[in-house]
C-alpha cells in the first residue's frame, strides 16, 4: 500500500510536467491550429540551459528558472517564425508539421553536439531527504513541482483573461480573421502563443530534470505522451489536462513498478492511439461540428 | 526505365560488393517509399509510423526464419501479410482522425512497435538484434548478387502493381480523399474504407520492403526503426517528389548515399560553399529581374551563407548529419514543395507548352452526349409518386435549431424549388438529406426506405447525388479524373483485377471513360477534359460539379446554389442543363437565390425561414405570399400594423 501511494505521488509531480508541455500544446492550438512537433525538444532546451547555468555557471537554481524561462520564449518565437508562419501563410498543413518536426531534430541535434550523448544529472536545489505524508515518501522535489506547474498554468489564464493583451490571446482564438480586422496583430499573437508554449515547455523542463536524467534524448517521448494528454484532456479544455495528465503519470509509475521500466511509455501511447480511434475530441473537450 | 536498366547493369559494371549492396538498399527502400507515397502522396496524410511497419516487416521474416525455420517463400509473403494487418489496425485511428491528429498517431505506434521489439526479447531477442542467412531458392543458397537480381525482381513488380493501382479507380479513391474528403463521400467513395485500404497495401510495402531489407543486411537490431528513419523516409517523399515513381527512386538515392557523401567533410565543404554561391547568384539575378523581393530571397542567402561557414568551422560532419537534414526538410518544404521531380516537370513544361493542347483537341472526337440508364427504369414509374420524403426534421446544434420540424416531399421527375433568406436552413437541410449531419429527430425515405442513419457515401450510392455550395472539387485531379471519381461506382473490379490488368478492369476502365466524356460533353466541358480542376474558372468548375454529380447515375440530385457567381450567359446555359437532367428523368431539389431561375423552371418551391417551412406550392403562388414576402423584405405583417 505504501508503495502504491509513493507511486501515485510521482505519479501526480509526472502527471503535472505533461499536463504543463499539453498546455503549451492548447496554446498555439488555439491560436492559430497548429501545434509545434518539438515541444519535447524546447522541454529538453530548457533542462539542459539550466543544467549550464546552475552546474558550469554556478548559477543559483532560482535565478537559472527565469533565464531558462526567457530562453524558451525566444526559442519558440524563432520556431514560429522559421517554421509556421511561412507555412501558415501558403495554408499547408504539410508544411507546418514537416517544419516542426525539422527543426525539432535539429534542436535534438544541436543539443547532442553541445551536451554530448549521455544523460547527466541535474543536482537538486533542494533537500533531496524525503517527507512522510500519509506514511509514504515524497521528495520535496516532487512537491515543487506539481506547486510550480499550477503556478505556470494559473499565470497564463490570468494572463489570458485579465489583460488586455491576453484579450487579443482569446480573440484570436475565436476568430482569427475577425480579430485581425479589428486591429489586432493576429500574426504577433501567433508568434507570442508559441513562445508563451516554449517558454512553458522550457519551464518544466528545469523542473522536472533534478528529479529525472537530462539530455538530448530525454524530449521526444515526453512531448509525444504530453500529447496524448492535451487529447485525452481534449485541446480546449483546462481541467482536462491536468486531469489526464495526473491519470497518465500515474499509470506510468505504476506501469514501470509492477510491470517493466521498458514498457513505461507504453500505457499513454496506447491510451492515445484508443481515445483517437473513439472519441477525438479528447474526454473533456466538445465534438466541432464540421461545416461544408 | 532506362534508369531501371541502369540498375539491373550494376553487378556486370562493378562487382564491387560495397557497391551492390548500396543500390540493392536504394532498391528495398524505393519499394517502401513507393508505399509510402499512396498515404503521404495521394491520401494527404503523414504518416510517421512507417519506420515502424518497416521493422515490422523486417522482423516478421527475422523471428519466421530463425525460430520457425520457415523458407523465402513463406517467409516473405507472411512478413507483407503482418504488416498489412498492422497497417490495418494503425488506419484504425486513422478513421476519425486526419492532419496533426493522425501524425501524432502514427508516431505514437512507431513508439510502440520499437519498444515493444526491444522488450520482447523471448520473440525478437530485444537489443541483441536477429543475425539471419541469405535465402535458399530451389535448395541453392543466393550470393549477394543473386539476392541482387531477387530484389530488382521485387523492385519491378512492387513498380507495375503500385503503377496500375494508383492509374485505376482506387487510385482516384485515394487522391479524392485528400482533395475533399466530404465530397468523396457523397460521390459515393467511403472515406474510411478508402484510407483503410491505402494503409494497408502502403504497408504491405513495407512489410515487402523491411523483409527484403532483413535478407539485405543479414542483421536486424531495434534501433535502425526510429524516428530518424521515419523523418528520411518523409524527406526522400517529399524531396524526390509526391505521386511519382521516380520521385521516389530519386528520394531513395538521396537519403542512401547522402550519409555516405556527408562521412567526407571535405567534399561537404565544397557542396556547401557552391551552393550558398549559386542560391546567392540567383537570388541577385531574380531580385535584378524583379521576380521576387529582397525579403524573401534573405532567408535562403543568409541559411545557405551560414551553412557554409559552418561547414569550415567543423572537424567532422558525421555528428550532424540529423541537422543536415533537418535543413533539407525546411528548404523542401518551402522551396521544392513539388520535390525535383515536380520541379524537372515544371522546367519542361515551361520550354515546350505547345504539346499539351495537342493532346486536348484528340479527345474531343467523341461527341456522344450523356444518356443515362437511369432515364429507361424511371419512365417505368410514374410521374407524381413521391421520391423523397422528410417528415418533421429537426436539426439541433446546441440551443441552436437550424431546422425546425421541416416537411420536405419531392415528387418524381419535379425539379423543387428550396428558397429562403440566407441562414434559414436550407443547406443544412441538404446536408441532413445526404447524411453528412444525422437529424436530431425526423424520418426521410427514399424511394421508400429510411435513409436515417446510413453514411454520406451508402446514400450517395442509393441514388442521391449533390453538388456543394462552396465548390468542392479534386483541385489537383484533371477534369476528367473528377468525374471518373462520381463513376467509381461502376467498377467492380478488385484489387487482384486492377494488380494484373483482366479484361474485366480493361472493359470497365474503357466504358467509364466513354461515360465521363460523354458527361463532360454534356455540360460543355468536353474541351477541357485534361485541364486541372482547380485552374477552371468558377462558372465551369460549377458545371463541373454538376457532371460529376451526375457520374453517380443519381435518381436524386441536389443543387446547392448552381447559378452563384454565374454570370447571365452561363444562367442561360445552366438552366438548360438543369430541364435537360429532369428531361433524362432525374429528380431535382434546387436551392437558388436567382428568382427567376427558380421561378421559370421549378415545378413546385418550399420557402424556409428560420429553420421553418413557410410556404410551399408552385412558384407563382408562393411568390404571392405575404410571409415570404416578409421573409425576404422585411416589414411587419398587416396583423400588427
Amino acid at each position: 500500500m505504501e508503495i502504491l501511494l509513493q507511486l501515485v505521488y510521482s505519479g501526480i509531480a509526472l502527471g503535472m510536467i505533461y499536463a504543463v508541455i499539453a498546455f503549451g500544446y492548447q496554446l498555439t492550438f488555439a491560436t492559430s491550429d497548429t501545434l509545434n512537433f518539438g515541444q519535447g525538444e524546447a522541454l529538453m532546451l530548457g533542462a539542459l540551459v539550466g543544467l549550464t547555468l546552475v552546474d558550469t555557471m554556478g548559477v543559483n537554481y532560482w535565478v537559472a528558472v527565469p533565464i531558462v524561462c526567457l530562453f524558451g520564449f525566444i526559442q519558440g518565437a524563432f520556431v514560429e517564425r522559421v517554421g509556421v508562419r511561412p507555412a501558415i501563410k501558403i495554408k499547408s498543413e504539410f508544411g507546418w508539421i514537416m517544419s516542426t518536426i525539422a527543426l525539432g531534430i535539429i534542436f535534438k541535434n544541436v543539443a547532442e553536439n553541445i551536451w554530448g550523448r549521455d544523460d547527466l544529472r541535474f543536482p537538486s536545489p533542494l533537500d533531496e531527504s524525503p517527507l512522510k505524508v500519509l506514511g509514504a515518501n515524497v521528495l520535496p522535489m516532487e512537491l515543487l513541482v506539481i506547486a510550480g506547474a499550477i503556478l505556470m498554468m494559473l499565470a497564463v489564464e490570468f494572463f489570458n483573461r485579465k489583460t488586455i493583451y491576453g484579450k487579443a490571446v482569446v480573440a484570436t482564438f475565436n476568430d482569427r480573421d475577425a480579430a485581425k480586422l479589428m486591429g489586432i496583430n493576429t500574426g504577433l499573437v501567433i508568434t507570442f502563443s508559441y513562445a508563451l508554449s516554449s517558454l512553458t515547455a522550457a519551464f518544466a523542463g528545469i523542473l522536472i530534470a533534478p528529479l529525472t536524467l537530462t539530455g538530448a534524448t530525454m524530449g521526444s517521448v515526453l512531448g509525444l505522451k504530453a500529447f496524448a494528454v492535451a487529447i485525452i484532456g481534449g485541446l480546449t479544455s483546462g481541467l482536462g489536462i491536468v486531469v489526464g495528465g495526473i491519470l497518465l503519470g500515474i499509470a506510468e509509475t505504476t506501469t514501470g513498478f509492477y510491470i517493466s521500466t521498458g514498457y513505461k511509455d507504453v500505457p499513454g501511447l496506447v491510451l492515445l492511439l484508443l481515445v483517437l480511434a473513439v472519441r477525438p475530441a479528447g474526454l473533456f473537450g466538445k465534438t466541432a461540428i464540421k461545416k461544408v | 526505365m532506362l534508369c531501371f536498366a541502369l540498375a539491373v547493369a550494376v553487378p556486370v559494371i562493378t562487382p564491387n560488393p560495397y557497391y551492390i549492396h548500396l543500390v540493392e538498399t536504394i532498391m528495398i527502400y524505393s519499394i517502401l517509399l513507393f508505399g509510402l507515397d499512396i498515404v503521404v502522396g495521394y491520401t494527404g496524410q503523414v504518416s510517421l509510423g512507417h519506420a515502424g511497419l518497416f521493422g515490422i516487416g523486417a522482423y516478421t521474416t527475422g523471428v519466421l526464419l530463425t525460430k520457425l525455420g520457415l523458407s523465402f517463400w513463406l517467409a516473405v509473403p507472411f512478413s507483407v501479410l503482418v504488416t498489412a494487418v498492422f497497417g490495418a489496425i494503425l488506419a484504425m485511428p486513422a478513421l476519425k482522425v486526419s492532419g496533426p491528429y493522425l501524425a501524432m498517431v502514427t508516431l505514437a505506434f512507431g513508439t510502440i512497435i520499437q519498444i515493444l521489439i526491444n522488450e520482447m526479447t523471448f520473440v525478437t531477442e530485444g537489443p541483441m538484434g536477429i543475425k539471419l542467412n541469405k535465402p535458399e531458392i530451389f535448395n541453392i543458397k543466393l550470393n549477394e548478387e543473386q539476392f541482387y537480381w531477387l530484389v530488382c525482381v521485387f523492385l519491378a513488380l512492387s513498380l507495375i502493381v503500385v503503377h496500375r493501382i494508383l492509374k485505376s479507380h482506387l487510385g482516384r479513391a485515394f487522391e479524392a480523399l485528400r482533395g475533399s474528403p466530404v465530397a468523396s463521400d457523397c460521390m459515393g467513395v467511403s472515406v474510411y474504407r478508402y484510407k483503410v485500404y491505402a494503409f494497408v497495401i502502403s504497408a504491405g510495402l513495407a512489410g515487402l520492403a523491411g523483409s527484403l531489407y532483413a535478407y539485405s543486411e543479414q542483421y536486424i537490431s531495434p534501433n535502425t526503426y526510429n524516428f530518424e528513419l521515419t523523418v528520411l523516409f518523409l524527406l526522400a517523399i517529399i524531396m524526390g517528389g509526391r505521386k511519382t515513381r521516380s520521385g521516389a527512386i530519386i528520394g531513395a538515392t538521396i537519403i542512401v548515399l547522402l550519409p555516405k557523401l556527408l562521412d567526407d567533410i571535405e567534399l561537404f565543404q565544397w557542396i556547401s560553399t557552391l551552393l550558398a554561391v549559386g542560391i546567392c547568384l540567383s537570388a541577385v539575378i531574380a531580385v535584378v529581374k524583379k521576380w521576387t523581393s529582397v525579403q524573401s530571397t534573405l532567408t535562403p542567402v543568409i541559411g545557405t551563407v551560414c551553412l557554409s561557414l559552418f561547414s569550415f568551422q567543423l572537424e567532422s560532419i558525421t555528428d550532424w548529419r540529423l541537422s543536415i537534414f533537418g535543413l533539407m526538410i525546411l528548404f523542401v518544404v518551402y522551396y521544392l514543395q513539388d520535390g525535383i521531380v515536380g520541379f524537372v516537370v515544371k522546367l519542361k513544361s515551361f520550354t515546350k507548352p505547345a504539346e499539351e493542347n495537342n493532346a486536348q483537341v484528340l479527345h474531343t472526337t467523341s461527341t456522344s452526349e450523356w444518356s443515362t440508364a437511369r432515364s429507361l427504369h424511371s419512365s417505368g414509374s410514374d410521374s407524381g409518386e413521391l421520391i423523397l420524403e422528410a417528415s418533421s426534421i429537426l436539426m439541433q446544434f446546441g440551443g441552436l435549431k437550424a431546422i425546425n420540424q421541416v416537411d420536405l416531399r419531392v415528387q418524381q421527375g419535379h425539379i423543387h424549388g428550396l428558397i429562403g433568406p440566407n441562414g434559414s436552413g436550407k443547406s443544412t437541410m441538404m446536408n441532413v438529406l445526404t447524411g453528412i449531419y444525422t437529424p436530431t429527430q425526423g424520418q426521410i425515405k427514399f424511394k421508400n426506405s429510411s435513409i436515417i442513419g446510413q453514411t454520406s457515401s451508402s446514400i450517395a450510392l442509393s441514388g442521391i447525388a449533390r453538388t456543394f455550395q462552396n465548390v468542392q472539387l479534386f483541385g489537383e485531379m484533371t477534369v476528367l479524373q473528377n468525374v471518373l471519381v462520381g463513376l467509381h461506382h461502376s467498377f467492380k473490379s478488385s484489387f487482384l483485377d486492377v494488380c494484373f490488368n483482366t479484361k474485366r478492369y480493361q472493359l470497365e476502365d474503357h466504358v467509364a471513360n466513354e461515360q465521363a466524356h460523354s458527361l463532360l460533353n454534356f455540360v460543355g466541358l468536353g474541351a477541357l477534359h485534361n485541364e486541372l480542376a482547380r485552374n477552371l474558372p468558377y462558372g465551369k468548375q460549377r458545371l463541373l460539379e454538376i457532371a460529376r454529380a451526375l457520374a453517380l447515375d443519381p435518381a436524386l440530385l441536389l443543387l446547392d446554389e448552381p447559378a452563384a457567381g454565374l454570370t447571365a450567359p452561363d444562367i442561360v446555359e445552366l438552366t438548360q442543363i438543369i430541364q435537360k437532367i429532369r428531361d433524362h428523368g432525374v429528380t431535382l431539389i434546387l436551392i437558388e437565390h436567382h428568382m427567376d431561375l427558380v421561378m421559370s423552371i421549378c415545378d413546385t418551391v418550399s420557402v424556409l425561414d428560420f429553420g421553418q417551412k413557410i410556404a410551399e406550392g408552385k412558384p407563382l403562388q408562393v411568390q404571392a405570399d405575404p410571409k415570404v414576402v416578409e421573409a425576404y423584405l422585411g416589414g411587419s405583417s398587416p396583423a400588427i400594423a
